[in-house]
């Protein structure tokens, strides 16, 4: 299935892409986009599904849109 | 006593007199500095029913017991008064070279009283203040000022002053100092203005007191670097805070048509990767290693520095997305020493007023042409609009009738910030609660309301976090006086400020030693407020009422049908009160204020209105 990875703030720069599309060959959880993506494990991060709170291990559906943002405090 | 100078600055206008004060180290270590120091001052110089605009009022600059040393994000100043917007005790703080020139001094504060015969610059320099003659410069903008001043003392010395927003008391004009820095939302600027003060200039050349001072400079210059190379490696600063925008279109929480729409497609115009691409400077405060602001050329090719407040008040909640023209319109703010967040707000609620039929103008969402006019209209207070929206969208919504104080998006009335709470309800808590009204520098939990809990729940764990945030925010930032940012967005700890705080003064605090005094002055700001307003009850920590109205719920999306629940919020506010020790109103009960050292100051608040 295909997801569309969308990142925010400075992960655009540490990851290399800002957002994309993403295959994948067997259903993927936000923990395996996360993988996929080469996220660094200890960087905070909150992660949205279609804009709405997810768990780590939650299966994701195809069209999904996961949101990865840094923490902010505000603006 | 170490950390303070232990002296206060007090300056009259009218008399053009001035004197040094000391401090007792009781007082010192009870408020400790910045807004706890504004909020006892006001407390106890500016009684209830004073002209926010006369000569009664007091303009207050407060510095805390690491202000101006050079230690992560320090070089901030608090600015206060009675505020002319909401009508009781308001404040703001700002990047500024004043926190280590009045320290240099010899000062922790300054309070400015009476107005002077003719518009005024103070100079202050160690031992010597002077008043001298403004006319010059009266009528001009922030930046024409600042130059002025740079052109007569050099770049280094601390500069506050005003626009024409302050001299003509628009209500939330601001106080402004370097390349875009701008503090005091609630109208501190219109306070200046009311008192004929164009400008501070400070320039200090003592030593800052200290415990000990190579320990600090050792401590302080060390974690500045720290905090620098934690910037790089994380690249914040690559959209400083404007990285917001983007995320918050993602989850319908961004202010978008006078806050009735959460999303919009053509957010990304304006978002912080085309902010960081248009990029051409980046300034920042003094003592920062994290600089966050982003300057870029506005629509007339003029230098304009943004923030996530800016560009979602002034560009996606007027449905301007047009990059250059959102500069502008940030540029006039701050030329003019108008608060973008308040201009933002009251300029939506003008344009959703004319959209609903209310009133009939010409002003339309998307007008970015007619917004600067506008702008420029408010900051001069020129004709019957101008006056109105001068003086914010509460007392406009008041003089347009017909219901729409619904969609007038402020708290106690100053504007709320640029997150969309229709379906946020932690958030909207947290503008409810706000010391000064809807003030996102006191407790942001969007993240923790998406993460750590359900953003359905109106659950004590959100009333829980909202008071976590405070403390910190609202409390240690604000009266020892530094940035917050190095703690979320880099990850700096914040016991590290405890540690900066003792190697300053030589005491042992912990952190539960900074909450008891966040508590402290946030009781008392709410006594100020309940001897201003006896009969305040919680319907003053209501957040505006479109939120809580079905009609505005979104039709597609991740909040589709859904707005805050009236009678569940109630429950919310209930928790945070009980949480606090307060009672029904939201006014701290007897027991607490003496439990946080406030006898005194409850027995005074008691000759104007009860407490329980």
């Amino acid at each position: 299935m295909t997801l569309t990875v969308k990142l925010i703030g400075p992960l655009i720069q540490a990851l290399g892409f800002s957002e994309k599309a993403i295959y994948f060959a067997a259903v993927p959880t936000p923990d395996a986009v996360l993988k996929t993506i080469a996220f660094p494990a200890d960087r905070p991060r909150i992660i949205t599904r279609n804009g709405r709170a997810v768990r780590p291990d939650e299966s994701l559906a195809e069209g999904d849109r996961i949101v990865i943002s840094p923490l902010y405090s505000g603006g | 006593m170490y950390g303070w100078t232990g002296c206060l600055l007090r300056v009259n206008l009218s008399a053009k007199t001035w004197k040094r004060e000391s401090f007792s180290e009781d007082f010192a270590h009870k408020w400790v500095g910045g807004r706890g120091f504004a909020a006892k001052i006001l407390f106890d110089e500016v009684p209830p029913g004073t002209d926010p605009l006369g000569p009664d009022n007091k303009l207050i600059v407060a510095l805390g017991p690491i202000a101006g040393i050079p230690a992560p994000n320090t070089g901030k100043a608090v600015v206060a008064a009675k505020s002319p917007l909401t009508g009781f005790y308001g404040d703001g703080n700002l990047g500024t070279r004043v926190s280590e020139h009045l320290r240099k001094s010899g000062y922790d504060a300054l309070i400015v009283e009476g107005k002077a015969d003719r518009p005024t610059m103070l100079y202050i320099e160690d031992d010597k203040v002077e008043f001298l003659s403004a006319e010059e410069v009266w009528g001009r903008g922030t930046y024409a000022t600042n130059d002025w001043i740079y052109a007569k003392y050099g770049a280094g010395v601390g500069v506050l002053n005003i626009g024409q927003g302050g001299e003509n008391m628009a209500r939330y004009a601001v106080i402004r100092s370097l390349e875009g820095r701008a503090g005091g939302r609630p109208g501190m600027g219109a306070v200046m203005g009311s008192k004929l003060l164009k400008a501070i200039v400070v320039k200090g050349s003592r030593p800052i007191p200290q415990a000990d001072p190579q320990a600090m400079r050792a401590l302080g210059a060390g974690d500045l670097k720290k905090v620098g190379q934690l910037d790089k490696q994380t690249g914040w600063s690559i959209q400083s805070t404007n990285g917001v925008l983007a995320w918050c279109n993602e989850v319908a929480g961004l202010p978008v048509r006078n806050f009735r729409k959460t999303r919009h497609a053509d957010a990304w115009r304006i978002d912080g990767e085309r902010l960081n691409d248009a990029r051409i400077a980046t300034y920042g405060c003094p003592n920062c290693t994290m600089r966050c602001g982003i300057t870029i050329h506005d629509h007339e090719g003029r230098e304009s520095e943004l923030d996530y407040e800016n560009i979602g008040l002034l560009g996606a909640n007027l449905e301007i997305f047009d990059l250059a023209q959102v500069g502008s319109l940030n540029y006039l703010c701050d030329e003019y020493g108008l608060d973008t967040m308040s201009a933002g707000c009251t300029l939506s609620f003008y344009a959703d007023a004319i959209d609903r039929g209310v009133v009939s103008g010409d002003f339309k969402f998307g007008d970015a042409e007619r917004a600067k006019e506008l702008l420029r209209l408010a900051a001069h207070r020129e004709g019957p609009i101008g006056n109105l929206l001068a003086d914010g969208s509460l007392r406009m919504a008041r003089a347009f009738g017909h219901g729409s104080e619904a969609y007038a998006m402020q708290v106690k009335g100053l504007e709320v910030a640029a997150y969309n709470c229709k379906f946020i309800p932690g958030q909207a808590l947290a503008f409810g609660v706000a010391a000064i009204g809807a003030h996102h520098r006191e407790a942001w939990i969007i993240t923790f309301e998406l993460k750590h809990t359900t953003r359905e729940s109106y659950g004590p764990e959100k009333a829980a976090k909202v008071i976590e945030l405070q403390r910190i925010r609202g409390g240690m930032f604000e009266f020892m006086v530094a940035c917050r940012f190095p703690w979320i967005e880099l990850g700096w700890g914040l016991d590290n400020y405890p540690k900066y705080f003792n190697t300053a003064t030589g005491l042992n605090w912990t952190l539960d030693d900074m909450w008891r005094t966040a508590d402290r002055i946030y009781s008392l700001i709410k006594l100020n407020y309940l001897r201003e307003f006896p009969n305040a009850d919680r319907r003053g920590d209501y957040p505006p009422a479109v939120w809580f109205d079905p009609a505005n719920a979104d039709t597609d999306g991740p909040i589709a049908g859904q707005v805050l629940e009236a009678d569940k919020y109630d429950g919310l506010l209930q928790h945070y009160y009980d949480q606090r020790g307060y009672d029904n109103r939201g006014i701290p009960t007897k027991v607490t204020l003496e439990k946080l050292g406030l006898s005194q100051e409850a027995a005074e608040v008691e000759k104007f209105a009860k407490l329980t």
